[in-house]
C-alpha cells in the first residue's frame, strides 16, 4: 500500500525527492501519511480532492487484497 | 459451459419484496443470482395510480459463485454489470499462459500508458495482463484514445460499485502518463470487455425506459451514474422523436431523466 502511495506521488509531483510515506499499523487498520513538498501539494490533492479521493478507491483495493482497512492523510508541510 | 441461464421475472409491490420472493421461489441465497430491476414501480399518489415493481433475476453459474466468494463485496450493487460476465475459463487459461507480448517498434505512448498501468496494478496487488492500442474516434477530428485492456482472472474487484474504481484507475493513470508524456492523451481502461458490455447495456436500458415514459407519460428516472454512462444514455437518445434527457441532482448521486417533450 505504502508502495502504491510512493508510486503514484513519485510520478505526480515535480520533486519526487520531498515524497515521504508513513505507515502505521492497528489491528486490520493500516494508515498512511503522504507528504509532499508544498508546491506539489495541489497535484497529489487535485481539484476538490479528486486526486486524493482517487488514490483511496485504489488504495481499497490493495487493503482488500490483505482483509484490512486503510486511510490516506496528506500531511501538510510546515 | 452452457450460455442458457435460468431466469425469473417478478412482480411485486416494491423491488425489495419482489427479490425477496423470487429468492424464496428459487430457494437460493441473494449471492446466488443477478437482480434487474426492470421498472422500480410507483407508489403513487395515496395509492392512486400505483404501478407494481418488475424485476428480473439470473441465476449465476458456478464460476461467478465461486468469484462472489472470494470477491464478496459490491455483487448486489454490480447485478445490472456482471450479468454476461461469465467468460469461458479456458479462454482465461489462455490469457494467462501467455507472456505478455512486446511488439516491436512500439510507439512510445502505448508502452508508457502499458507499463504505468501494469505497475499500479502491481503495487495494487492486482494480477492480470494488460495490453495497449490506439482505438479511433468517433469523431475523426478527435484525437486516437489510447485503450489499455485488462485480463486476468477475478477482476470484479478493480470495478468496483457503480465502476468506482475502474474510472479511479483511469485517473489516476492518464494523470501519471500525461505527466510522463508532457502530453495529455485521451485513455480508456477497460477490465474484461466490461465498458463495451456496460454502453450496450446502457443504450438498451436508454431505450426501454424510453419506451415506458412514451407509454406512461411519466417522467423516468434512472439510477445514479457516473459521468461516462450518463453520457451514453444522453446520447442514445439523442435523436428520439418523443422524448429528451437531462441529468438532475448533484455527484455522486446525478440521475439521468428522461422526460416527454411536450
Amino acid at each position: 500500500m505504502k508502495e502504491l502511495i510512493e508510486f503514484v506521488a513519485r510520478s505526480l509531483v515535480d520533486d519526487p525527492t520531498q515524497v515521504q510515506v508513513n505507515q502505521s499499523r492497528d489491528v486490520g487498520k493500516v494508515h498512511l501519511e503522504l507528504r509532499v513538498a508544498k508546491e506539489d501539494m495541489g497535484r497529489v490533492i487535485g481539484k476538490n480532492g479528486r486526486v486524493a479521493n482517487a488514490l483511496r478507491i485504489l488504495l481499497r483495493v490493495a487493503a482488500a487484497r490483505e482483509g484490512k482497512q486503510v486511510s490516506l492523510d496528506v500531511i501538510e508541510p510546515r | 459451459m452452457s450460455e442458457e441461464r435460468t431466469t425469473l421475472e417478478i412482480i411485486a409491490p416494491t423491488v425489495e419484496e419482489a427479490v425477496a420472493k423470487g429468492l424464496a421461489d428459487l430457494g437460493l441465497p441473494s449471492e446466488a443470482v443477478e437482480v434487474e430491476v426492470l421498472d422500480s414501480g410507483s407508489r403513487g399518489l395515496f395509492g392512486l395510480g400505483s404501478r407494481q415493481a418488475r424485476i428480473r433475476l439470473t441465476v449465476k453459474n458456478q464460476a461467478e459463485l465461486q468469484s462472489i466468494a472470494v470477491g464478496g463485496e459490491n455483487t448486489h450493487e454490480r447485478s445490472e454489470a456482471s450479468r454476461e460476465e461469465n467468460i469461458p475459463s479456458a479462454a482465461l487459461e489462455a490469457v494467462h499462459a501467455e507472456e505478455p507480448e512486446v511488439p516491436e517498434g512500439e510507439d512510445t505512448s502505448l508502452r508508457v500508458a502499458r507499463e504505468t498501468v501494469a505497475e499500479l496494478l502491481e503495487k495494487m496487488k492486482v494480477h492480470a495482463q494488460v495490453t495497449s492500442k490506439y482505438v479511433q474516434p468517433e469523431d475523426p477530428k478527435d484525437q486516437a484514445s489510447i485503450l489499455i485492456e485488462v485480463h486476468g482472472d477475478d477482476l470484479s474487484i478493480l470495478i468496483g460499485r457503480r465502476s468506482e474504481t475502474l474510472n479511479a484507475l483511469q485517473y489516476i493513470s492518464s494523470l501519471i502518463i500525461g505527466k510522463e508524456l508532457e502530453k495529455w492523451v485521451p485513455l480508456i481502461i477497460d477490465v474484461e470487455g466490461y465498458r463495451a458490455r456496460r454502453e450496450r447495456q446502457l443504450r438498451q436500458l436508454a431505450r426501454r425506459m424510453a419506451e415506458q415514459a412514451v407509454s406512461t407519460g411519466r417522467r423516468q428516472v434512472l439510477e445514479p451514474m457516473p459521468p461516462s454512462e450518463r453520457r451514453v444514455i444522453h446520447l442514445e437518445l439523442r435523436n428520439h422523436p418523443q422524448v429528451f434527457t437531462e441529468s438532475v441532482g448533484e455527484e455522486p448521486n446525478r440521475k439521468v431523466t428522461i422526460v416527454i417533450k411536450k
